[in-house]
């Protein structure tokens, strides 16, 4: 009877240690040989190894200086039908409250099959968990959040490319801005998507 | 009969000669009493509104921000909406909420300033009919109080009882589990009393036969040569093993600042990962999500859960949230993800494994260079319509019948990641 008492305590205490090094296994890299080999001496963005003595909150990421605007959004130009070439509207002086100018501008890429398969990838990827496959306002995220609107109900079926792009950009009602993730050309591209979305797809 | 049947359309009149035609053992005033109600209703109807027309303009137009029945969704339910504003009232505010509300009516303000002064969408085109055909949608959802609330009531019952019946099952396992163990004490009992009381001498012998037998073991030569090189062997392979573990990651899955669930996230609510990883498509770095994008959805989306609230407060102290980086590949080797994602068109779980059905992001695959190489030689290079492939493709053609993989354009130079 001892032995066995015995024997019950040394497969406790062995399970219960390897419960310990498995849960520690979780959170441990594991054994690294000369580290220093693998970090960057240089600051890389989105990698954090140790605090950063002179940003706030230790980052290495920074704001950019104020006033400051990526040069990227303007260098875009694109050739339209009449061959002009258009070189802004990727980006405009406009604000948020500045819907009804916003809904005559003319999208500047030009319509095209690609374009439009373009627009549908990207609807895909930041609009279709929430306005469904069809734009019928029925995705999933849109079960929980609630006034997602239908593209092709009466209200919404004769909206200008104009206006998607400001609404993408500064958000509407319940929508917040998705300016900052979407970039200018991919609203451009979606509008021509959501044309098609408007009729019912 | 068959082919009277398009006639009740026509008049509702004749449904009920013809229900005196096909039923006759039923009294006759039971039967003008069923006519009566029935033309009533179709009557009724006809002056409200056409229901089945306002179901579908409410569905496609109204139910995104309104319930049929009290329920608040982002705007009031309509039950009983005719009762609180006259029918001129409710045609203005439908074709032009913002106008009522700046002419000063008391009630379209407070309505407004009620719903968080989300001001509800414009339908100028709804005339008469279609406001009425709603409201006569709004009145039969209301009215009908057996579809509308069996459904849900018999939902929650049969969940009961699906857990109910789980639970019996659980207890009745557990009852077994006890008889089981109960015998198997019982049966160590009785040996023990047989070996300590029945003849304990014998036991001891036993103990000493085992402990002779173990001497012998050890004199044998051969047998102490096996045992040694088994531990040899298997010491040797736990060494390798775990030479080969070193820098490698794999099965690491860090607590994180927030206990954030892909499964959930890119799972169950079908989030596309290039949603909040922005990057993935474009450039070397998926990149980790700022708060603000979590906002886009949980500006409303479980507000009171404690670990939503921890995004409230980073933004409110304007500091980082520290996620703990899963995956890591070590300065020496370059990776772009715009070149796997964009270019070869590949799937992030490709490499990140089924992160769908992840509550916690782990690590699963090693991430090694032989990894890598070994990818790089199966794969065929995604080169269908992308023009910089051309020449490649000509030029692997002419040589070789099989697929172009990515070892054959260069994917195994050491200088392709090392530099």
């Amino acid at each position: 009877m001892k032995n066995s008492k015995i024997y019950f305590k040394l497969v406790l205490s062995g399970f219960l240690g390897l419960a310990l090094f498995s849960c520690d296994k979780k959170n441990d890299t594991g054994l690294e040989f000369a580290p220093n080999m693998y970090n960057s001496i240089g600051y890389e963005s989105q990698t954090q190894i140790e605090k950063n003595g002179i940003n706030p909150n230790g980052m290495n990421m920074r704001y950019p200086v104020d006033g400051t605007i990526s040069r990227r959004k303007y260098k875009t130009s694109f050739v339209q039908d009449d061959s002009t070439v258009v070189n802004d509207l990727m980006i405009y002086g406009l604000g948020k409250d500045d819907l009804a100018i916003a809904e005559n501008l003319k999208n500047p890429i030009p319509w095209s099959e690609a374009a439009e398969d373009e627009g549908k990838v990207l609807y895909e990827r930041n609009c279709m968990h929430c306005h469904g496959v069809k734009g019928a306002g029925d995705g999933k995220v849109a079960a929980k959040y609630k006034g997602v609107p239908n593209y092709a109900a009466d209200a919404y079926k004769d909206m200008t490319m104009g206006h998607v792009f400001h609404v993408i950009t500064f958000g509407r009602n319940r929508m917040w801005p998705h300016g900052a993730q979407v970039l200018p050309e991919e609203r451009w591209k979606i509008a021509h998507y959501l044309q098609r979305l408007q009729i019912g797809g | 009969m068959i082919k009277n049947i398009p006639t009740l359309a026509l008049h509702p009149y004749k449904i009920a000669i013809l229900y005196f035609k096909m039923i006759n053992n039923i009294s006759k005033k039971l039967l003008t009493l069923v006519a009566l109600v029935f033309v009533l209703t179709i009557q009724s109807f006809a002056q409200d509104g056409d229901a089945a027309a306002g179901e579908t303009l409410f569905k496609n137009n109204c139910a995104q921000c309104h319930a049929a029945d009290a329920s608040v969704v982002v705007g009031p339910g309509l039950a009983g909406i005719e009762d609180r504003r006259d029918f001129a009232w409710i045609k203005k505010w439908v074709n032009n909420p913002a106008a009522v509300i700046s002419s000063g009516d008391k009630y379209a303000v407070e309505l407004y300033e009620k719903y968080n002064k989300t001001q509800m969408t414009a339908f100028p085109a709804y005339g008469e009919a279609e406001i009425k055909n709603i409201l006569a949608y709004v009145k039969a959802a209301n009215a009908a109080p057996v579809v509308a609330e069996g459904a849900p009531a018999a939902a929650p019952v049969q969940e009961a009882s699906g857990g109910k019946f789980f639970n019996v099952v659980l207890v009745s396992l557990l009852v077994i589990m006890a008889l089981v163990l109960v015998a198997l004490l019982a049966v160590l009992k009785l040996l023990s009393t047989i070996a300590q009381g029945g003849s304990p001498e014998s036991s001891v012998s036993g103990l000493e036969s085992f402990k002779a037998t173990l001497k012998g073991l050890a004199s044998n030569k051969t047998i102490v040569t096996a045992v040694i090189w088994m531990f040899v062997l298997l010491g040797t392979k736990a060494t390798l093993d775990g030479l080969y573990s070193i820098g490698v990651h794999q099965g690491y899955a860090p607590t994180q600042p927030i206990n954030f669930s892909h499964k959930l996230h890119a799972g169950d609510m079908e989030i596309n990962c290039a949603y909040c990883h922005t990057g993935v498509y474009k450039g070397k770095q998926s990149g980790i999500p700022s708060s603000s994008i979590c906002m886009n959805c949980h500006n409303t989306i479980k507000r009171e859960s404690p670990e939503i609230q921890k995004i409230y407060t980073a933004i409110e102290k304007n500091q980082p949230i520290e996620w703990v980086r899963v995956h890591n590949l070590p300065d020496l080797a370059y990776f772009n993800h715009s070149q796997h994602t964009n270019v070869a068109g590949l799937d992030c779980a490709n490499c990140h494994g089924d992160i769908k059905n992840m509550e916690v992001v782990e690590q699963r695959h090693t991430l090694t260079m032989g990894w890598c190489i070994d990818c790089h030689r199966k794969t065929d290079v995604n080169a269908k319509g992308n023009a910089y492939y051309d020449a490649l493709l000509t030029a692997h053609n002419s040589s070789s019948k099989e697929a172009m993989k990515v070892e054959d354009i260069g994917g195994l130079e050491c200088a392709k990641c090392h530099y």
